[in-house]
């Protein structure tokens, strides 16, 4: 995968996909610690034992008519070329918690990527979904609650497109400024 | 820098557009976004049909998503589902091709065939 920010989204989208209504992810960046960390916790089913023990494996699968497993060994192996370390917990009834850590400064390492696309493509069409995002970067800080997005909306649903892209910029805007503004690694693709 | 207070104005903008539009039959966009998906761009191709749907007002569009279609070597896959049910599927779908399904099948009801994939995954 060639952005963190990909990662995020599957593993999200798994947690979408097994039921989660609530998802929080984090990510922080400590330049001076030569840290990159993210954690995605979802109030999900949880996963039984059987399946976490397998979840690493590339071709297990819980489901049918799928080719490949989880996105989680792709994540494994990025974390296992950058020398950081993947961490899963787990417990059936609370929901799910994945935290990867990464050197800050690797050359291996994908960039963040683009965040805010991220956000606003697992909130599409997830009017029930409830996301809470976090930043932060050498301690600055940058918070996204849906919860207090909706209050503003008084009704009109999130996944209305016009309110989507209008996210994408907010979102873009506040990431943004955690880096004073200028940023190099938020350089989206042409096209 | 934007606050989360213009959404006020935003809403107030979109309410009275709504008010303004006849709801027509609905479409359905479906973007598969299992780990192929993904990994092929298709958080992208969500990204810029939300800014086509949202710049041309199409209200009675409506966007979700979906995981795994098992049909990797096509992703990232658009499946487009007409007021009467009928689907159409479009693989291998990039920024620029998801731009073009917006003016063509969403906007004018044309089919681009060249680029749909049967549900076994070859090329019409
Ligand atoms: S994720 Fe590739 S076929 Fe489903």
């Amino acid at each position: 995968m060639e952005e963190l920010s990909w990662h995020i989204m599957d593993i999200a989208r798994n947690s979408l996909e097994a039921g989660a209504t609530y998802l929080k992810i984090v990510v922080d960046e400590h330049t001076a610690d030569n840290q990159l960390r993210f954690m995605v916790q979802d109030n999900g089913p949880g996963m039984p034992d059987y399946v976490q023990k397998r979840l690493l494996d590339p071709f297990f699968t819980t489901k049918t008519g799928k080719k490949v497993g989880l996105g989680l060994p792709l994540l494994q192996a990025a974390v296992e070329r950058c020398g950081g370390s993947l961490e899963i917990w787990s417990r059936p009834g609370t929901g799910t918690r994945v935290t990867a850590v990464f050197p800050y400064f690797c050359w291996d390492r994908p960039p963040l990527g683009d965040i805010p696309r991220t956000l606003t493509g697992l909130l599409a069409g997830q009017e029930s979904l409830h996301l809470y995002y976090r930043q932060t970067y050498d301690g600055r800080e940058f918070i996204f609650d849906t919860a207090e997005v909706r209050a503003y909306l008084q009704g009109l649903p999130l996944v209305t497109p016009g309110v989507l892209v209008w996210l994408n910029q907010y979102l873009g805007e506040g990431i943004n400024s955690l880096y004073g503004g200028g940023r190099n690694e938020i350089a989206r693709r042409a096209g | 820098m934007k606050s989360l207070a213009e959404l006020d104005k935003l809403r107030e903008e979109i309410q009275r557009e709504m008010a303004l539009r006849e709801k027509k039959e609905g479409i359905k966009v479906v973007v598969s976004m299992g780990t192929c998906g993904i990994a092929a761009g298709a958080r992208d191709v969500i990204a810029v049909l939300l800014e086509e749907i949202s710049r041309r007002n199409l209200q009675d569009v409506v966007l979700t998503q979906t995981g795994c279609a098992g049909l990797c070597h096509c992703e990232p896959l658009v499946q487009v589902e007409g007021p009467g049910g009928e689907k159409v599927t479009y693989g291998h779908v990039d920024e620029q091709k998801a731009r073009e399904i917006v003016a063509a099948h969403l906007v004018n009801g044309q089919v681009i065939k060249e680029w749909t994939v049967k549900e076994e995954g070859e090329r019409v």
